[in-house]
């Protein structure tokens, strides 16, 4: 067992994926053990493929970068003419994606257990799980950028499944649609810019498209163009500005889905695909920073929004595109390490507080903080987790976040400039602020629902299980970055090496920076306590301090106002012009007038049929001489 | 002598036929002895050229005359002359079968069938819109027929008379299976015949 | 000796004048009468072809007979569904009865 046996990863999980999705009426318990079972298959089977993955370490040397582990013929036409091999690569990017993908998923599986039970649909949930992982982890582990389309669609699917899984509430519809289309418009980028990767360099496979642009295969200005189309599909699916609508609203979802999907894995899709095209992103700087400066402002406006949400998950989705942001800001600046460290912790933490918000929602059946409050009482080890995850986002030294998110900051000021470094580092304080008010406004003070309260519980321990261990991974994930953690956990040269590929890129700890970071996540956090420890009335003058802003935050700049306006103007005028079009055109002359004139035609020509034999029998003597005729001639 | 009274339509037809007849045949006969003379035909020709003749004017006969009694008369001279030919063809008892079945028998039952139909003559002025064309392409069919035939070129062997005995070996042991389905085909056609056109039960009744 | 093209002239135009008849004639039974010239013509045709192309087997006559024969079992049947249509229409005459029209 080793690395040929990436390929299973998926499989087993798309195996799962149909057996419940067509037996789960049939199997005990609807399947969700199958489901669970396949994915503890696939850790082991991931785990080996990472240790294999070791033996490629020679003397503190990473050679070569990557392998094409398994593959075979997927597409022939014309016996040779065009092919496309189902290809895959395994390198550091891939291993961590794995990691990440399966460890988040088997938690989010077991939490599940509880949260959703006695569901309706119980079991489609976990054959959808089932799809969404499997097409998740094809996504990362594929060489081939026809492929990764494929799965890039395959999870698209599973998240609108998801976020539509109550569709009986019209906003569960409407959101899982929205989501859907936003995503798609970036889908359709993604699509031109493989078409236009294909139509230089002649072939799908990654690695042969990153080695003909290192040697200036493709055009200067053709490149930008095709790497920002390809950036399009990154900002649909990972909800960069201005196609960040979609997330929010994508909260619909059952809530382990949010932390699973909208928060730790799919999400991350987009900083995957960049981060997998670097090489050829750096080819082109201009491209570069249109990534950097997408993720600085979309990291910036959703911190902003999220100091203002009111819905306790709304609030993490805010912080989830605001982090992506960071991430894409680490991308931008080429600084692929930082960024897939960051993806790393970041998974860790926020899945954990979407579960905790989960935990939250699961007892009160509340979800709007101001209904909240006090909780800590009567869900201690929910709350304990929960601030643990609040703070690893805070980045308060030790916590997972803190690393990797100082190690973007220092990227931004070492590679950036001062102003890019001065909006994150505000943004970081941001972060903190809003962490903050969430805690202080769900877990303490007094209750402003005293009937959610009185009813609130602890939830079970399948449900708290998860919880634990995943604060755990928050508070230690961010350790693997130190060679001796590594070597501990019997991985020879250190995980540090999986993430950190290039040696330039080696984790470098700076004292004063890191104190800068940690005293400013704590400035945060007191402004955070200032405004919202205690009493109701001084949340409330937060809000009329500055009503405007407030309401600006609030309605999230208005984005989504202007595109339903859009939607309303251009795309419905143009959709009716298209309707007049097919009535008109299609429909009455096209499909009527052919039939009418069929019959206005049958209506005249069935007088030829006069029923009078002598008639028949003549014109079968003229066909008689014709026929004739035309053997003399061409005899 | 007392003059006979006959009907004055088989007097128009005796008198009328006589008088086309001779008008066109004697200047035919006339020059036809005239190529025999000369020694330009042989005998045979001159018999061939005759009844050729006559087939053509009595089918001509058969298909225009209005009148259907004479139509189907002039199929008789027709039958009776295609036995002639048959004869110059040395087949002596095909043109013996050809008088019988078709002098006798299918002109009888013609007949029969013109008198329990009523038939009217053929009424010449509403008659057939499309006779125009059926003109035309009897025309182009006889043309395409004729050119065909002519252009061939047939390498004719030697002619000998059909003996009688040698037909009859033919007939009843090469063909003798044929002929057997052949007399079937008669008899289900007489059959069917008398089944289609017997008049049902409760016709009867209300006949 | 006559050639073989007379007698293949000869029943062409037979043929084509009953061909004539049958398209031209109103009355059923004439259109028998020309249904029968062109099976003369037919047999004209077979007969000539045996005699001068097939001296030793003939069967150009053989088929003549056969030709004879089913001629006066179609003239047979013919007469039965003429008088049958004549009583339930009463006519004879083909261009009246159009029940095939549309």
């Amino acid at each position: 067992m080793g690395m040929e046996q990436v390929g299973l990863l998926p499989a087993i999980l798309a195996g799962a994926f149909v057996v419940v999705a067509l037996f789960n009426a049939f199997l005990p318990r609807r399947g969700d053990w199958l489901v669970i079972l396949a994915m503890l298959a696939v850790i082991v089977i991931g785990f080996l493929v990472i240790k294999d993955f070791q033996t490629y370490f020679h003397d503190g040397e990473f050679m070569p970068r990557g392998e094409n582990a398994y593959s075979f013929e997927w597409v022939n036409i014309g016996d040779g003419l065009f092919v496309i091999d189902f290809s895959t690569w395994v390198d550091s990017i891939t291993v961590v994606m794995i990691t990440v993908v399966s460890i988040v998923a088997l938690m989010v599986m077991v939490y599940s257990v509880g949260y959703m039970h006695g569901e309706q649909r119980y079991g489609w949930y976990y054959a959808v799980l089932a799809l969404f992982t499997a097409a998740m982890l094809t996504l990362v582990i594929s060489g081939n950028l026809l492929i990764t389309y494929f799965a890039w669609e395959g999870v698209g699917l599973a998240s609108f499944l998801l976020i539509g899984f109550y569709w009986e509430r019209q906003s569960a519809a409407e959101a899982a649609k929205k989501a859907f289309i936003t995503t798609r418009i970036g889908d359709v980028g993604f699509l031109i810019g493989i078409i236009l990767l294909w139509r230089e360099a002649g072939t799908f496979d990654i690695q042969q498209i990153i080695h003909f642009a290192e040697e200036g295969g493709f055009g200067e200005t053709y490149l930008t163009v095709t790497m920002l189309f390809l950036f399009m599909g990154a900002v649909g699916k990972s909800a960069q500005f201005p196609l960040h609508v979609w997330l929010p609203d994508a909260m619909e979802g059952p809530t382990p889905v949010s932390a699973l999907i909208h928060a730790a894995t799919m999400v991350v899709a987009g900083v995957y695909l960049v981060a997998r095209m670097m090489p050829v992103f750096d080819q082109v700087l201009i491209a570069r920073d249109v990534v950097l400066y997408t993720g600085l402002i979309t990291a910036a406006m959703a911190a902003t929004m999220g100091l203002v949400a009111s819905d306790i998950k709304r609030v993490l989705a805010f912080s989830t595109v605001s982090q992506l942001g960071f991430m894409f800001v680490a991308l931008g600046l080429g600084s692929v390490s930082a960024a897939m460290f960051h993806l790393f912790t970041h998974a860790f933490f926020k899945a954990l507080l979407f579960l905790g918000s989960g935990s939250v929602i699961h007892a009160t059946e509340r979800q709007e903080v101001e209904y909240l409050g006090g909780l800590r009482k009567k869900q201690p080890i929910t709350a304990a987790t929960f601030i643990i995850g609040s703070l690893a986002l805070a980045g308060i030294i030790p916590l997972a976040g803190f690393w990797s998110k100082d190690e973007i900051l220092h990227t931004s000021l070492n590679e950036g400039s001062l102003p890019v470094y001065v909006v994150l580092a505000t943004t970081a304080v941001l972060t903190a602020i809003y962490t903050t008010r969430l805690v202080l406004l769900t877990f303490f003070g007094e209750p402003r629902d005293h009937h959610a309260y009185d009813h609130a519980h602890e939830s079970p321990r399948i449900m708290t299980m998860p919880l634990l261990i995943l604060s755990v991974l928050a508070v230690v994930a961010g350790f693997v970055v130190f060679t001796p953690v590594g070597k501990a956990l019997g991985f020879s040269g250190g995980i540090t090496e999986l993430v950190f590929v290039e040696e330039p890129e080696k984790f470098h700890f700076d004292g004063a920076f890191a104190l800068g970071a940690t005293l400013s996540a704590l400035f945060g956090i007191g402004i955070g306590l200032a405004y919202w420890w205690g009493r109701a009335e001084r949340a409330e003058r937060a809000r009329s301090w500055a009503p405007e802003l407030h309401a600006l935050l609030v309605n999230r700049y208005y984005m989504d106002d202007l595109y339903q306006a859009i939607i309303n103007r251009v795309v419905l005028g143009a959709a009716a012009v298209i309707a007049l079009f097919d009535k008109r055109v299609v429909n009455e002359s096209g499909i009527d007038g052919g039939a009418q004139s069929v019959s206005w035609f049958g209506f005249r020509l069935k007088f030829l049929q006069t029923g009078k034999i002598p008639n028949y029998a003549l014109a079968m003597a003229v066909g008689v001489v014709a026929l004739a005729l035309v053997a003399f001639r061409t005899s | 002598m007392q003059r006979i009274a006959l009907p004055s339509q088989i007097d128009r037809v005796i008198v009328g036929g006589s008088l086309v007849a001779g008008a066109v045949l004697v200047p035919v006969l006339v020059v036809l002895i005239a190529l025999l003379g000369a020694d330009r035909i042989s005998g045979p020709e001159l018999v061939w050229w005759l009844l050729a003749l006559i087939i053509v004017a009595a089918a001509l006969g058969a298909v225009l005359l209005r009148n259907v009694v004479r139509a189907a008369l002039c199929l008789v001279i027709v039958a009776l002359g295609i036995a002639g030919m048959f004869l110059l063809l040395a087949s002596e008892f095909l043109a013996l079968v050809q008088v019988l079945v078709y002098g006798g028998g299918v002109t009888i039952l013609l007949l029969f069938g013109l008198m329990l139909t009523n038939a009217q003559d053929d009424p010449v002025v509403q008659d057939g819109s499309q006779k125009p064309f059926a003109f035309g392409v009897g025309i182009a069919l006889g043309a395409v027929i004729v050119i065909a035939m002519t252009d061939a070129t047939w390498n004719t062997g030697t002619r000998s008379v059909v003996a009688f005995r040698a037909l009859g070996d033919r007939l009843y042991r090469d063909f003798g299976v044929p002929f057997e389905v052949a007399s079937l085909v008669l008899l289900v056609a007489l059959v069917g015949a008398i089944a289609i056109s017997r008049r049902d039960r409760d016709e009867e009744e209300v006949a | 000796m006559i050639p073989l093209e007379n007698f293949l002239v000869l029943s062409g135009i037979l043929f084509a004048i009953g061909f004539y008849g049958v398209l031209a004639r109103r009355s059923a039974i004439l259109i028998l009468v020309s249904v029968e010239l062109m099976l003369a013509a037919v047999s004209i045709n077979f007969v000539a072809f045996a005699s001068y192309l097939d001296p030793d087997f003939f069967t150009g006559i053989i088929f003549s007979i056969f030709v004879i024969v089913v001629a006066a079992a179609e003239v047979g049947l013919a007469l039965g569904i003429v008088l049958r249509a004549y009583r339930e229409r009463a006519t004879a005459n083909v261009d009246e009865a159009n029940n095939l029209k549309w």
